[in-house]
């Protein structure tokens, strides 16, 4: 039996919602077939009042061993370093954090929140929130770069806002099965099995993307053209496998017509969400991309493009995906 | 006379951090105060932001509600932009927001709140050891199935919205997305998958349509009886464990109820406007305070923060909302103790009272007389609350009536989709504007006020159904609603207080979005006693 504890600081339950939507396995097979047990768990667990208090305690006092500790959320350290912002089972959830951290053989971060600030850091960072070890891309966050578990592992980061119940569940189940050496990290401390590939990969838009041709209206976003150029698609800058193993089994947001957001970065709010940012593509000159896919520069990128619009055939211009 | 004060921190299952302080007199909760133990300052990071920023940023307000954040936020730049929405993104967006609750239910019935069904308390009901074998956390005969398959609504979400939760696919003027014919095949089969196996199969153990007969407390006492698989269906069960063990006689409220109403019939809200949006409304907008309907109005809608950790000290209407926290150190030496606000009512001949909001509201709201040809017209619950009373029960069968009729919409709007017409007409956007927009979450009156200044957010409010639920007293030292639910609740066993759990749980309430319990007699800051007799 492996054990898990899950708590969230300031956290949406999202990713806490995105782990039970996963199918395979689904959270129950994790229980039962994976042998994982969830000592608690904010929206899971059994005990309340002082019975889940005693339990933590025991975890954090090592007096309970502790195999992985999850995290949602980010660390909250206001008001002025106090962590009142964020009170769990009656004190500042910032110290049940180090306590259980350093108690824990392995400590991983789900979610944006959790990894990097994500929103709640989001100018003016009201909350002064930080992640467990990186603050947006700097190393550090609340444990500090040097921090490392038990086991000699830094945190694992599994960004996205939500992360994906598969990499939420693969990563736990290497960890459960002892597989903890087979999952090699980026140096944003994502496991490279999800995050090497762009959004893009996979997008079934990717055509329109080769050959320059624009989506220019929401509503038609599912049917025609590529969204990088007008609605600020972050999809070739962006790490993540979600067009590769799709959300909910269905679909991602680029298939459905939505720009992607760049959600597994540390950026993420891009811009702060300043005003023109919100789905639109932020432009040099007024027409080229003020941002170009990953290891590209902007020379070799307009040479590109411009061939790319001479070669774009007629279908490139059409809806492809009709009714 | 014995009295204890227990403080239970964390409440827990109750999405976010709820404490509650409680005073317990005779084995009877004579005074509760509930703390929201938790501060985001959301409403801080969208002041002076692009104006669809709250578009990203309000569904990740609460993970659970998300979709139903995105829904409100949208209609509150609709009716600022004042936009044209075609009929298909009218119907999509209702589709998208009616799968977020139709998975909720079920997710929410069983890992929620049925576990607390399986509490040794009960060991003593003849139906104790049935509970247990359906409802034990992940082993259970219905556990699984329930909450697994609650993931299926919410693929449908996906095909729309590319994901649930956190998509931000609605936008003022319709919505991203462009579905083709496969996608509603799709869907329409995933529905009728989740239906076939979990609503009519394992909850209902009836047809859709004979669960849609029930129109009074008494049908729905006679549908159990009627023949073996209602009776042994989780809801017939639910019914009869529930009567045997007590749910229906505590955790009563304030019996005062608001419902801000949700999805909106396509021809009616085609240019979105605030004065126009009860008319449109399906799912019917509504007060029903003190036995008396009347019609649901924003602008009587304030928030109160004496007791809450904000500065200010007077009630403020959302669009001149203030979101200004301080230290809760500093705050409970001025009787302050959650981060929840109070919102209030004005309610005619009444004043300004707490309301409590959720499936139990929205189901008074369409007991309602004078509904429209388009409107929800229901009677059931009216009926229940006036025979049982009000009660951690009949919220809960409020809860799981909404099941059958949201999929019953849901099919409805997907068959009408135009997938040739347009679902998106691009708006024309004015630099400055005042928005309202709202929804009806899971849980309950989800709302957003803005306020547009030069291209960008100058105020943002969202008023979420947990602050109307859970928010503190007032300025007049009025409970809110879940205070007031927990009075009278009986404990049996304050070292496993399960009863708090079932009121607090029956509200379903969602502290991301905004809870501990104190003295209601005083209001004196209570001892230090807490549960388990720790110190």
């Amino acid at each position: 039996m492996t054990s898990v504890l899950w708590f969230q600081g300031g956290a949406c339950s999202g990713n806490t919602m995105s782990f039970l939507n996963a199918e395979e396995p689904n959270v129950v097979d994790l229980i039962v077939d994976f042998g994982l047990e969830v000592l608690w768990h904010p929206s899971l667990g059994l005990e309340l009042g002082n019975n889940a208090q005693k339990l933590f305690w025991d975890c954090a006092r090592g007096e309970r061993p502790l195999d992985v500790f999850v995290f949602e959320g980010t660390v909250m350290n206001g008001p002025n370093g106090t962590g009142r912002y964020d009170m769990f089972a009656d004190r500042p959830m910032k110290d049940w954090v180090t306590d259980l951290a350093n108690a824990a053989s392995i400590v991983v971060a789900i979610g944006d929140c959790a990894c990097w600030g994500g929103i709640p850091a989001a100018d003016p960072n009201p909350t002064d929130s930080t992640g467990l070890q990186f603050h947006k891309r700097a190393k550090g966050g609340f444990l500090g770069a040097d921090w490392r578990s038990k086991s000699g592992l830094p945190i694992i980061n599994i960004p996205g806002c939500p992360a994906h119940p598969d990499w939420i569940t693969q990563i736990i189940v290497a960890l459960a099965t002892g597989r903890a050496g087979d999952i090699a990290l980026d140096d944003l401390h994502r496991p490279q099995t999800f995050f090497k590939t762009f959004t893009q990969t996979g997008c079934t838009r990717v055509q329109f993307f080769e050959y320059k041709q624009a989506t220019m209206n929401f509503g038609e976003g599912t049917r025609t053209g590529c969204l990088f150029y007008e609605f600020g698609c972050r999809g070739p800058m962006t790490h993540s496998p979600c067009n590769r193993i799709l959300w909910n089994r269905q679909s991602s947001k680029t298939r459905a017509g939505m720009p992607c957001l760049g959600c597994t970065e540390p950026e993420f709010p891009f811009f702060d969400l300043r005003k023109g940012t919100v789905f639109k593509t932020q432009k040099v000159s007024g027409v080229i991309p003020k941002e170009i896919p990953e290891g590209s520069d902007h020379l070799t990128y307009m040479a590109h493009a411009s061939a790319a619009r001479i070669a774009a055939p007629q279908w490139s211009k059409e809806d492809m995906f009709v009714v | 006379m014995t009295s204890v004060d227990l403080f239970v921190s964390p409440l827990g299952r109750v999405e976010g951090d709820l404490d509650v302080r409680v005073t317990i007199t005779d084995g009877v909760v004579t005074s509760a105060w509930t703390e929201a133990a938790m501060f985001r300052g959301f409403e801080m990071i969208l002041k002076g932001k692009d104006p669809q920023a709250g578009l990203i940023v309000t569904p990740r307000i609460c993970g659970i509600c998300g979709g139903s954040h995105l829904y409100k936020s949208c209609y509150a730049l609709d009716t600022a932009w004042k936009t044209y929405v075609p009929p298909n993104a009218t119907l999509v967006r209702n589709i998208a927001q009616a799968c977020e609750t139709l998975q909720s239910i079920p997710r929410y019935f069983y890992a929620l709140f049925a576990v607390d069904l399986t509490n040794k308390n009960y060991a003593k009901s003849k139906l104790y050891d049935e509970a247990v074998r359906r409802f034990a956390p992940y082993v259970g005969t219905s556990y699984q199935s329930g909450v697994v398959l609650s993931n299926k609504p919410v693929e449908v979400y996906a095909i729309f919205g590319g994901q649930w939760p956190h998509s931000s696919f609605m936008v003022p003027g319709g919505v991203m997305s462009a579905p083709g014919l496969a996608d509603v095949t799709r869907a329409t089969a995933i529905l009728n998958h989740w239906k076939d196996n979990w609503l009519e199969k394992q909850w209902l153990g009836c047809s859709i349509d004979r669960w849609m007969q029930i129109r009074t407390w008494d049908d729905m006492m006679a549908w159990v009886e009627e023949n073996e698989a209602q009776y042994n269906s989780d809801c017939g069960f639910f019914i009869r464990y529930a009567l045997d063990v007590g749910l229906h006689k505590y955790g009563a409220g304030v019996g005062n109820y608001l419902a801000t109403g949700t999805y909106f019939e396509p021809s009616l809200y085609e240019n979105p406007t605030v004065e126009g949006r009860n008319a449109a409304l399906i799912n019917r907008s509504g007060v029903y305070a003190n036995g008396q309907f009347s019609e649901f109005d924003q602008a009587r809608v304030s928030e109160d923060v004496t007791h809450s950790f904000y500065e200010g000290n007077r009630p403020l209407h959302p669009w001149e909302g203030e979101t200004r926290p301080i230290d809760p150190e500093v705050g409970r030496k001025q009787g302050k103790y959650s981060w929840a606000k109070s919102p209030r009512y004005e309610v005619p001949d009444m004043g300004r009272v707490p309301l409590e909001v959720g499936p139990l509201a929205r189901r008074v709201a369409a007991a309602a007389p004078g509904a429209a040809a388009h409107q929800d017209d229901d009677p059931l619950f009216l009926d229940m609350i006036q025979k049982l009373g009000p009660s951690v029960f009949v919220r809960q069968m409020a809860r799981m009536h909404e099941g059958p009729k949201y999929f019953t919409w849901v099919m409805d709007w997907l068959a009408r989709l135009e997938l040739k017409e347009s679902f998106y007409a691009k708006p024309v956007e004015p630099l400055s504007g005042k928005g309202f927009g709202s929804t009806e979450a899971a849980r309950g009156a989800l709302s957003d006020w803005i306020v547009l200044e030069d291209g960008k957010i100058e105020n943002y409010q969202v008023v979420t159904p947990t602050a109307w639920n859970i928010g503190p007293r007032d300025s007049l030292e009025v409970r809110g609603p879940i205070e007031e639910a927990l009075v009278g609740s009986p404990i049996v066993d304050q070292e496993d207080p399960v009863e708090l759990g079932h009121v607090a749980r029956s509200f379903d309430s969602c502290l991301v979005c905004t809870v501990h319990a104190y003295d209601g007699k005083t209001g004196r800051e209570l001892s230090k006693f807490v549960v388990n007799g720790m110190v």
